[in-house]
């Protein structure tokens, strides 16, 4: 308090990370409502069961998390952070055996707690950013040895395997990015750096060319799903895959092909049909007409919905948004004068910006489709209540920063 | 090192974020704004369908409702060699009997294959089998494809579920069948004259093209308007799964059926015209034979037929000559059926009387450097025993009294000359020419019939003015037309021409086309036993080139009752093979006898003739008795 009015500068609220982060809820809530308020059922669902309320829930419920977590200086919850790290883990684990977790859509990812249904995988992406913080906030000289730096890539691939185990390819993805950027802004050598991008790109690059070129019974285990995903994304004909077939079989694969890259045709068209103003809120037909499929158009689509109703000035509001958040977040690091507030804002940064890029990527096909929600547009509770946390954690290390 | 790097570092991840950042933005605005209006092109391309709904061509009735020509569903089966997969010999052995198509044929369309399109090779998914097969027939294909057996039962059980689904579409979907409408004329040649048939055509709507039926020939043609009605379309948009969305329909066209059209034909007495003709036909082996049956008070036509006749049905089987109408396409030199015309016109002018007598100068007159001949000696005759005894010099001497412009335009005012209006199509209007064309003797040779073309149609007509008063009648084809509930939309009444001769005259005139029919006049063969008929035969020489040959036209046109006459029937045979019997008087007057009394028990008229009531009733015992 004291040292509040000795310098405007130190410990207060980042406003500016607040207002963008009350306009990504507030179109949130608009177009949830828009994706998911179309066809007869809906309207005959009772309010408290339609997803904009049960969002604006999520997001009162997050806030209301996050304003809380602001009042726990982020050192303290730092203490902490091995336990929740462990208990993350032990959830990623809980998921996978069959009697707990519950599988939708071919992957088991979510603990089912009656109202709610709880994804580990959201919290564990936290709690790992908050252990690795805690773990690499020790001197310089310390982060040389290869013990810390094997170490810290351990705690790295633990929930990233559990993750993958799941499978959730996107959710996993998006720790390394964290992970990485966490430890090189700790001032991790960068021969270490250099060897790690290199080994991460040298396992990325065999992973590709394994799903791409090799002879089925050389592949990596992959589900299918995953691989045909990954053969849209490329732009593979299915059938130069594979050789010997006959001619049936060969159009049975371009039929596949077809189908399978629907998703992320009838997105980019979604996109691109909103133009420069869009067709309006409510107005699009892509999502109204089922052309998105209805079940992921309003979490993992929702951006299609935005451009396609709010055209390009609707896309670039929503990175403005996103970048007033991601930016004001990079300002709180380097505020920060310890090096835990400095590592956990960069990780929440990263995890943020992951996100984004990501989701926002495999819309116009610059990224594979991976289940990688939208931060706070998304609907789904585990996505909101992580990102309001994740924002909680960067005002929490804004408020509670120490005037050396 | 330590701060300084570390602000360095969140530095450079600040850079790298924002060119992230960038390439989202640059990415968007090149789908959003440069190639948006491609983008825009393919969301609509999912959604929008447009349907096109099919009509129903009219009906052509009789006058008793009966069809004539009609309208059934019929399907086009198609297969999708795609589903049908290796299964193609299973399905073409199953198919082949009720398709009627050869078993190896079959299994080859069925199976699956590649065409090139734009887009590459694609399998195709599109094979027509057979066209217009009846519906009772593609219920029991589609009954055969339900219960397709490619495996034993256990086998079937035993499948993947993605196999099972494939099995599924193989007996839902792989056979399928569009709707169309064939033309059906269930009285077979019935009337085929008059109604014409139909023909094929593709019509373009809203950038689909889709067959449709047009009249070629006969009523189809002339009322195809009338008959064919409207497709509707339905211009909407569809969501994902092909469902429509009510809220976005923006063309919504119901599709208009035709009207029916009711003849005034009456189907029984055209078979029984048709049937006569026929027996005419074997008889005397013309080339061919015409009739027409028309009530004169109105000139409805009941009944026109003309053999060699055509199957509607078939219409491509026939060659264009059995097509041909000849009772309103061909011209004929009426002869002496054409008298009446010069003789009624000469009585209404009181240029003679019934009673006048001329000098028939016992067969032979030399008139203008030709002869003319009569068939018997005849000396004085009255204008009444000349008609009767179809004296041709007579007749001429008639006509010479008259003077040129008079028999002219007497010719002409019975409608020779023109177009009778009857609504068929190919009518021809003959040609009478012009008194300064004439030559010497053609005031002697028109007053006969010979010399001027006519058709057969306008023949009759002029007889239905005699019979109707001296009124002339445009013959009457069409009755009403009557949308598919049968509300009547458009009625048609008789529509007279002129009235040609007063009444008196028509009287007089048929006072001599009685005796005509009659046991000493020429056409005795036409006498009924419950009807005095008036009516006159002919026998025209044929024209061939110049020169009048061998070959005769006969005919004989008659109403009755003659007083009050309800009926007029003509039966013209055209050149009878048969080399001594070729009268008019013998050829046509059988028949006219068989329509008119088939006619007249048919309608219930009224005899005029041996009222005996008693009479009715032997027919039926001997009948009684043959029934034991």
């Amino acid at each position: 308090m004291f040292d509040a009015t000795l310098n405007e500068k130190q410990a207060r609220i980042d406003r500016l990370q607040l207002a963008a982060l009350a306009g990504l809820i507030a179109l949130g809530l608009a177009f949830v409502y828009s994706a998911t308020m179309v066809g007869e059922t809906a309207w005959t669902t009772p309010f408290y069961n339609q997803s904009w309320f049960r969002q604006a829930l999520w997001y009162t419920l997050g806030l209301g998390i996050g304003a809380a977590l602001c009042l726990i200086d982020y050192r303290i919850l730092a203490r902490w952070s091995y336990v929740f790290y462990g208990g993350a883990i032990l959830l990623l684990i809980a998921v996978l055996i069959p009697f707990i977790g519950s599988v939708r859509f071919g992957a088991r990812r979510w603990i089912d707690l009656g109202v709610f249904q709880f994804q580990p995988s959201e919290f564990a992406k936290l709690a790992f950013i908050l252990a690795q913080a805690n773990f690499l906030s020790r001197p310089t000289e310390e982060l040389r040895s290869p013990k810390v730096f094997w170490t810290a890539m351990a705690m790295m691939m633990a929930p990233f395997v559990l993750i993958m185990k799941e499978p959730d390819l996107g959710s996993a993805l998006v720790l390394l990015p964290s992970g990485m950027a966490m430890l090189f802004v700790a001032g991790t050598p960068r021969k270490y750096l250099f060897r790690l991008l290199s080994g991460v790109g040298l396992l990325g690059a065999i992973f590709i060319l394994n799903v791409l070129f090799s002879p089925p019974e050389w592949r990596f285990t992959l589900e299918d799903y995953q691989r045909r995903r990954l053969l849209v994304y490329f732009g593979v004909d299915y059938a130069s895959s594979v050789s010997g077939v006959s001619k049936a079989e060969v159009e049975q694969l371009r039929r596949q092909q077809f189908n399978d890259s629907h998703n992320v045709r009838q997105a980019l068209i979604s996109v691109g049909s909103g133009g420069l103003t869009g067709k309006g809120w409510r107005q699009g037909t892509q999502n109204a007409l089922g052309y998105l499929p209805r079940a992921v158009a309003h979490n993992d689509f929702i951006f299609s919905v935005i451009a396609e109703e709010m055209g390009f000035m609707g896309s670039v509001l929503v990175l403005t948004l996103y970048g007033a958040v991601l930016f004001s977040g990079i300002r709180i690091a380097s505020q920060a004068r310890d090096r835990l507030g400095k590592l956990l804002a960069v990780g929440v940064v990263t995890l943020f910006f992951s996100h984004v890029f990501i989701n926002v990527g495999m819309h116009i096909r610059l990224m594979p489709v991976t289940g990688v929600p939208l931060p706070l547009l998304s609907y789904g509770g585990s996505s909101v209540l992580s990102s309001l946390i994740a924002i909680g954690i960067l005002q929490n290390v804004n408020i509670h920063r120490k005037a050396y | 090192m330590g701060k300084r790097q570390q602000k360095k570092r969140v530095v450079a991840m600040a850079i790298v974020l924002g060119i992230a950042f960038l390439g989202l933005a640059f990415r968007l605005f090149d789908l959003q704004v440069l190639r948006h209006s491609d983008l825009k092109v393919k969301a609509l391309e999912f959604t929008q369908r447009e349907t096109i709904r099919k009509h129903h061509r009219g009906d052509i009735l009789d006058c008793n409702g009966k069809p004539l020509a009609t309208s059934v569903i019929v399907k086009n089966v198609e297969a999708n060699p795609e589903l049908i997969g290796k299964y193609n010999e299973e399905v073409a052995l199953a198919l082949a009997p009720l398709l009627e198509l050869d078993v190896a044929w079959l299994a080859e369309q069925l199976k699956p294959s590649m065409i090139q399109r734009t887009s590459g090779l694609v399998p195709r998914q599109w094979v027509p089998l057979k066209k217009r097969v009846p519906t009772e027939k593609w219920e029991q294909i589609e009954q055969a494809m339900r219960n397709l057996v490619v495996m034993a039962p256990e086998e079937e059980k035993a499948l993947k579920p993605t196999e099972k689904r494939a099995l599924h579409a193989l007996r839902r979907r792989a056979i399928t069948a569009q709707s169309d409408q064939m033309r059906v004329y269930p009285g077979q040649t019935l009337a085929a004259h008059l109604l014409g048939f139909v023909g094929s055509t593709n019509v373009t709507l809203g950038g689909k093209t889709i067959p449709e039926i047009v009249g070629v020939e006969g009523l189809e043609r002339v009322l195809n308007t009338q008959l064919r009605g409207s497709p509707g379309w339905l211009s909407t948009e569809r969501d994902g799964k092909g469902r429509e969305i009510v809220r976005l329909r923006s063309e919504d066209v119901q599709p208009r059926d035709g009207l029916n059209v009711v003849l005034t034909i009456d189907s029984f007495i055209q078979h029984g015209l048709e049937l006569a003709l026929a027996e005419t036909m074997a008889e005397y082996r013309p080339v061919s034979v015409s009739g027409v049956v028309v009530r004169p008070a109105t000139g409805e036509i009941l009944a026109m037929a003309t053999i060699p006749t055509f199957n509607p049905n078939q219409p491509g089987e026939s060659p264009p000559e059995a097509r041909r109408n000849r009772v309103i396409a061909d011209l004929i030199d009426p002869g002496s059926t054409f008298k009446p015309v010069v003789v009624s016109g000469a009585l209404h002018d009181g240029t003679v009387r019934l009673t006048d007598t001329f000098d028939c100068e016992h067969r032979y007159w030399f008139y203008g450097g030709h002869p003319l001949r009569d068939t018997h000696p005849y000396g004085l005759l009255t204008v009444e025993e000349i008609i009767a005894k179809s004296s041709n010099i007579g007749t001429a001497k008639i006509g010479i009294r008259m003077g040129a412009e008079s028999v002219y335009s007497w010719i002409r005012a019975f409608g020779f000359g023109s177009r009778s209006g009857i609504p068929l199509p190919g009518e021809v209007g003959g040609i009478v020419p012009p008194v300064n064309k004439w030559s010497k003797v053609s005031i002697a040779r028109l007053p006969i019939g010979q010399g001027v073309s006519v058709t057969r149609l306008q023949m009759t007509m002029a007889i239905c003015a005699i019979a109707n008063r001296g009124q002339l009648m445009r013959p009457m084809l069409v009755d009403r037309l009557e949308d598919q509930e049968g509300r009547v939309v458009a009625e048609y009444s008789p529509q007279p021409v002129r009235q040609v001769i007063s009444e008196a005259a028509a009287r007089q005139i048929t006072v001599a086309l009685k005796r005509v029919v009659s046991t000493n006049g020429t056409a005795s063969g036409a006498m009924l036993k419950h009807y005095t008929v008036a009516g006159k035969t002919g026998t025209a020489q044929k024209v061939e080139n110049g020169t009048y040959v061998s070959k005769y036209l006969s005919s004989f046109i008659g109403f009755f009752p003659a007083d009050e006459p309800e009926l007029c029937i003509a039966i013209i045979v055209d050149d009878p093979s048969d080399r001594n019997r070729y009268y008019g008087g013998t050829v046509a007057t059988p028949a006219f006898k068989k329509v008119a009394e088939l006619c007249a028990s048919y309608l219930n008229i009224r005899p005029d003739l041996n009222p005996d009531p008693g009479e009715g009733e032997q027919p039926a015992k001997t009948s009684v008795a043959r029934a034991r």
